[in-house]
């Protein structure tokens, strides 16, 4: 191993692409471990969103070290979601200061890095919680500069070193913050950093083998599960809501530190990150239009972006009393999509809560929208399997009664709240509609976003890929090819209906062909195309 | 002295049934912008539906005056002095209260019992037929009078329609409203529920629409009668009729054509399955 070894700009460019690969394989499950400050259930997804606009923005940049650096703070100051995504915005603003000029990196450049990185992500913030993605940034941080300082300050080295030290300290979170302990997990934030970091590592050993086809270790708690999850967790005791408000300010001379302080005093969960020319703010407050006020003279705002918690709530309810008489069981489905979002309200949804693939709602999105509907009891369709857990936890945090049909597929949401009925009782319900739900077959088709080898088939990045059932079934390169490849899989003589929803990629036309072409091999089929709008996938079919 | 039924056109009792218990029906009158027809009488399903198909017009429906109801009462009176009236359902026609009220407009002297059937189509028709057939037997008015209200709850019905359209137009579509405006394509199977229509299941295919018309008179324990009616498709109907004979050798089914009246509310392509009979 060569000492002092420097990887260009390129090169760390392609170790965050190949580092926010190896968060996307977990980024369901460190969602899953959310419970601070909020249970929201979407810190992986949050972190993956903020990961991919850093990308974005860092193929723009020259390459160097410092220059790459610089795009993937910008990038993520602009695309961060979330609390978790914001902190990480901070990291890599500092881990940019301390790379400030570096036409390469060293391992004594990351260990500097690192621990401006760490710096930086305590000062964004104004009441810093330890047990969190800031003490692993930090601790990684230490144990990088100590071992760098004892043992070796290859770049390699420095990096085991760091990956070491930070999944310690994801493991100790909970002894540290008591509501990771009361729930038997670990940090989501810091998990996320923790497998950033193991992916960065895979890369520099070009370990390209165990990227493609291994998927990150999630952290277990150092210490047992003690005591059942709680009522309800954290900042979710913080009522009223008032407004939850979030911009950026870009302009001359902005103090972020000074911003912040001046805002603390005006709201709460306060949130200033950025440089001098551009701050994103995100501050919950019962008077938006002074903050507004306050902040204008900086620059000018963008991205602005207000919801009236308290008001969304009582205007869903009176909507809901209006919409929904005398139906006692709510249905609460999470739905992506206009055309979609349209199908499942017009079947009797009570509340859409937008998410699915590529956009996972938290534990929190589904808890509001369950304790919005003006019912005792609700049934929960999550429609994607990596829902279906979030979904699950939110009977534990409601006193409603509730039941979660884990829908796994769009087609699947639909059969089952096609067996809805208005007279049966809760689980009787649940018990019909589960059964329903079984009873169809999903289609998904998309094109694939990398070359991978799946389920024994070898696929070509943007080649189509179809699912039967959540399983990769159908490649080829066009997209009807594989959805006939698919559909052959079904068995469709036995068949009477085959619904396509077509995706907000794809045009009403094409999706007309499709449909001409499936009446025409199987002409005992009824076949209907609905726009479903849904992103990613280009058409969702269900077969029954 | 035999006592007397009395109905509306609502129930959608076969012509052949009403000539044989002697049941008198009274008209729901079925009006064409400014052309009255009488249900059944003036107007045959057939030559409703191709009035629909083919009249910008959107019909309408009206309950006989009250002095219809009486000058029926009176005609009936001639014969017997106990009647029983069962009308459709009061949360789906105005029947009930013009054959209440009508009982004081009548000349003749004569007991007239008014019920609501609570209901409408075959599962009011089941309910009168029963109750026709008891008197045609002998009961007296008391006792077929207790046997109807008995029945009452014991009469349930399943119709697969495939617009909710002439529903809604009608203002009869009750808790069904929670079915309309659906993006798919599906079969809505409504049904009466304590007197007014009740969106009971969707399906996503009419062959599996008529499944679920089949399985609701299959999950009956006992049963006193079945009716199978359509408007449009009789092939659909004479199928599920076979099917259920097959099934319930020793019932009686009765095969019917929904009436104008109901076809107002009810439009096109419209399956209906009714059963007397209980569940458990």
């Amino acid at each position: 191993m060569a000492e002092a070894r420097a990887i260009s700009g390129k090169d760390l460019r392609d170790m965050f692409v190949a580092a926010t690969g190896w968060l996307e394989k977990s980024a369901a499950d460190v969602d899953a471990l959310n419970v601070f400050p909020v249970p929201d259930g979407d810190t992986g997804t949050n972190m993956l969103l903020t990961m991919r606009s850093s990308i974005e923005e860092s193929y723009q940049a020259a390459n160097s070290a410092s220059g790459v650096a610089r795009a993937i703070a910008k990038g993520a100051l602009i695309g961060a979601r979330g609390n978790s995504g914001v902190i990480l915005s901070q990291i890599w603003n500092g881990m940019a200061q301390g790379l400030d000029e570096k036409d390469t990196m060293t391992g004594a450049d990351l260990v500097t890095a690192l621990l401006k990185a760490s710096k930086t992500a305590y000062n964004g913030l104004s009441n810093p919680v330890e047990g969190t993605i800031l003490t692993v940034i930090r601790e990684a941080a230490e144990a990088a500069e100590k071992h760098a300082a004892e043992v070796s300050n290859d770049l390699i080295s420095v990096m085991e070193a760091t990956v070491d030290a930070a999944r310690e300290s994801v493991a100790n979170t909970p002894t540290l913050l008591p509501v990771l302990k009361e729930c038997g997990v670990v940090d989501a934030g810091g998990q996320g950093l923790y497998t950033i970091l193991e992916g960065a590592l895979h890369y520099l050993k070009g370990e390209t083998e165990q990227l493609e086809l291994r998927r990150p270790w999630m952290v277990a708690s150092s210490i047992p599960l003690t005591t059942k999850v709680p009522q309800m967790v954290g900042a979710m005791d913080e009522v009223p809501y008032g407004y939850c408000t979030n911009f950026v300010i870009k302009g001359a001379e902005i103090d972020p530190d000074k911003l912040r302080k001046r805002l603390e005093k005006r709201g709460e969960s306060v949130i200033v990150i950025g440089d001098d020319s551009a701050v994103r703010v995100h501050i919950h407050t019962l008077d938006p239009g002074e903050i507004m006020h306050y902040v204008n003279p900086l620059g000018t705002l963008h991205q602005i972006n207000i919801r009236n918690m308290d008001e969304q709530y009582r205007d869903f309810l009176e909507m809901q009393k209006e919409r929904m008489p005398g139906v006692d069981t709510a249905i609460v489905a999470v739905v992506a999509g206009e055309g979609l979002s349209q199908v499942f309200t017009s079947l009797g949804a009570t509340i859409i809560v937008p998410g699915g693939q590529t956009m996972n709602p938290s534990t929190k999105d589904l808890l509001q929208a369950v304790e919005a509907v003006p019912s005792e009891k609700v049934i929960i369709l999550p429609n994607n399997k990596n829902i279906v857990l979030t979904a699950e936890q939110v009977p534990s945090l409601t006193g409603k009664k509730i039941n979660v049909v884990p829908t796994k597929t769009i087609p699947q949401g639909v059969a089952a709240l096609l067996a809805f009925d208005y007279e049966a009782d809760l689980e009787t319900n649940a018990v019909s509609m589960y059964q329903a739900h079984s009873e169809v077959r999903s289609i998904e088709v998309t094109r694939a976003v990398r070359a991978t080898r799946l389920g024994g088939l070898d696929i070509k990045k943007r080649q189509a890929i179809g699912f039967l059932d959540g399983d990769l079934v159908a490649v080829a390169d066009k997209v009807d090819e594989v959805l006939n490849q698919a559909l052959e899989r079904v068995n469709p003589d036995e068949a009477e209906v085959v619904t396509i929803y077509y995706g907000a990629d794809t045009k009403l036309a094409e999706a007309e062909q499709v449909a001409a072409a499936v009446r025409e091999r199987y002409p005992q089929l009824q076949v209907e195309v609905v726009q479903g709008g849904q992103p990613h996938y280009n058409y969702i079919a269900s077969v029954e | 002295m035999t006592v007397k039924i009395i109905t509306d056109s609502l129930g959608d009792i076969p012509p052949e049934a009403v000539q044989e218990l002697g049941i008198t029906v009274i008209p729901i009158n079925v009006i064409f912008g400014r052309i009255n027809y009488r249900d059944g009488v003036d107007l045959t399903t057939e030559q409703f539906y191709d009035k629909l198909a083919s009249s910008k017009i959107f019909p309408t429906t009206i309950v006989p005056s009250l002095g219809r109801y009486a000058d029926a009462y009176d005609k009936v009176a001639e014969e017997t002095g106990d009647i029983l009236v069962i009308t459709n359902s009061h949360r789906l026609s105005a029947s009930y209260e013009t054959a209440l009220l009508a009982k004081e407009r009548m000349n003749k002297k004569c007991r007239v019992e008014v019920v609501d059937s609570l209901s409408t189509i075959l599962a009011q028709g089941l309910i009168v037929m029963a109750a026709a057939r008891a008197a045609r037997d002998g009961a007296r008015l008391d006792k077929v009078l207790e046997l109807t209200r008995h029945n009452i709850p014991r009469a349930h019905t399943r119709m697969a329609f495939d617009t909710l359209e002439y529903l809604r137009r009608g203002g009869r579509i009750g808790k069904a409203r929670t079915f309309l405006g659906t993006v798919l394509k599906i079969s809505p199977i409504l049904g009466i529920r304590n007197g007014e229509v009740y969106p009971f299941a969707r399906e996503h295919s009419r062959a599996r629409a008529i499944e679920y018309l089949y399985e609701f008179a299959d999950g009956f324990t006992r049963i006193d009668g079945i009716g199978v009616e359509d408007a449009t498709t009789p092939d659909e109907a004479d199928e599920l009729t076979q099917r259920l004979q097959s099934r319930f050798p020793d019932v009686t089914i009765y095969r019917a054509k929904v009436s104008p009246g109901v076809g107002v509310h009810v439009g096109p392509r419209v399956l209906g399955v009714a059963v007397l009979g209980d569940r458990d």
